[in-house]
């Protein structure tokens, strides 16, 4: 898999991907940083930092596949939560009808 | 009739409460079903040769605790596939049982334990599993194809759609079977396992119906469309290869109810539209990769 992903250039479903607020967030109250994860995650979406306090981050966004949840799978304690499908959808159609 | 013999080969990460809760559910199986035999991952990632003969014979229960999978990649070694594959952090959301993280086995852990065991022994009394199989008949499709290095990609040239996500529905009137396509299972590898929906269960567009795992990852198949799960594809739990070996018709992996199919195309791809999108992908993908070995040749 890319990690040399130029996100203005990508497009998904013909709207520009950096228009589309799609990647996991880090419930820190939750997080036992155990980074099954940033493991799991094939597209370097996140990142590990040993030294500070909060460990793990979210580091390249719009390599995060849309509609993508399969990291949060890995998450015993449901710490990682993504947007509502449905609102993204919406957000695409309009998107996408601007540009037509 | 010889007896099936059974075996359960369990995560053994003491270092980590997802571990400890793989051995417990184990133990609590054993307890439940004292024929069913253990295979200790340690001896087993020792080449012992103790159980060459009863992996290569027995109906298999593996239980990973975390995404590492150690279990499902040892079974892997032997080119075997697991009767039922139970991943502890699906089961803790399932069951709503937070594990703690603690080492020693608590109160909530230990419940936790005793309900998964309780799914596996109640999974491996049933006997029907055959009789949910229905045959499907299926024509031939015609298909648009191409080759890069080893690797060969197809893609129905009508009857199906397709979304960014690399899965397919195929509408029939009211209904419509999903599955994935060529490009996802090429990029999976040898499919091992399927983790299929519930029949009933209703889904949105774009919610994962499922996911399946090969010894490389887990993937998850993303629905282009919403709707009620009305049947599943039960021969995928004993013969997931048909996902790779026959994307578009038998390895075919649940049937919805749909709700408005022209509403949900939209957002979707028609065959040579796909097609275009899954080439551009591929050439993309090896340029990079390309790229990254004449980087490290130079």
């Amino acid at each position: 898999m890319s990690n040399s992903y130029d996100a203005d250039k990508e497009t998904f479903m013909g709207a520009p991907r950096t228009k589309i607020p799609w990647w996991p967030t880090i419930d820190y109250s939750k997080c036992d940083f155990c980074m099954e994860c940033d493991k799991f995650c094939p597209h370097n979406v996140y990142e590990k930092i040993d030294d500070d306090v909060r460990k793990l981050f979210v580091k390249n966004r719009y390599n995060c596949v849309v509609f993508c949840r399969a990291c949060a799978k890995t998450c015993a304690l449901d710490a990682l939560t993504f947007p509502d499908k449905k609102e993204i959808s919406q957000l695409i159609k309009k998107l996408r009808s601007e540009k037509s | 009739m010889t007896k099936e013999i059974i075996c359960i080969l369990p995560c053994n990460g003491l270092d980590k409460s997802l571990g400890v809760i793989a051995r417990e559910v184990s133990l609590k199986v054993i307890e439940k079903m004292p024929d069913v035999q253990l295979i200790c991952p340690v001896l087993l990632n020792n080449g012992d040769k103790k159980y060459e003969n009863l992996i290569q014979t027995s109906k298999i229960v593996i239980i990973n605790g975390c995404m590492t999978r150690c279990p499902t990649n040892l079974i892997e070694k032997w080119k075997q596939k697991p009767f039922k594959q139970i991943m502890i952090p699906d089961m803790s959301k399932k069951y709503k049982v937070k594990p703690s993280k603690d080492l020693i086995l608590n109160e909530e852990n230990i419940k936790l334990a005793e309900l998964i065991a309780d799914e596996i022994v109640n999974d491996l009394n049933k006997n029907d599993q055959e009789k949910d199989i229905k045959i499907r008949e299926f024509q031939e499709q015609d298909y648009f194809d191409i080759t890069v290095d080893k690797y060969y990609f197809t893609v129905p040239k009508e009857g199906y759609f397709f979304n960014e996500n690399d899965c397919w529905i195929k509408p029939e009137g009211n209904t419509a079977l999903l599955g994935i396509t060529d490009y996802l299972q090429n990029a999976a590898a040898d499919i091992l396992f399927v983790d299929l929906p519930e029949l009933g269960s209703e889904i949105e567009q774009f919610d994962d119906v499922g996911s399946f795992e090969s010894s490389k990852t887990v993937l998850q198949l993303i629905s282009p469309s919403p709707g009620r799960i009305i049947a599943i594809n039960k021969s995928l739990e004993k013969n997931p290869e048909l996902m790779n070996q026959d994307p578009y018709l038998k390895g075919w992996f649940a049937e919805i109810e749909l709700k408005n199919f022209e509403e949900d195309k939209e957002l979707l791809m028609n065959g040579p539209e796909y097609f275009e999108y899954m080439k551009n992908k591929i050439l993309k993908e090896k340029n990079h990769l390309d790229q990254i070995k004449s980087e490290r040749d130079v």
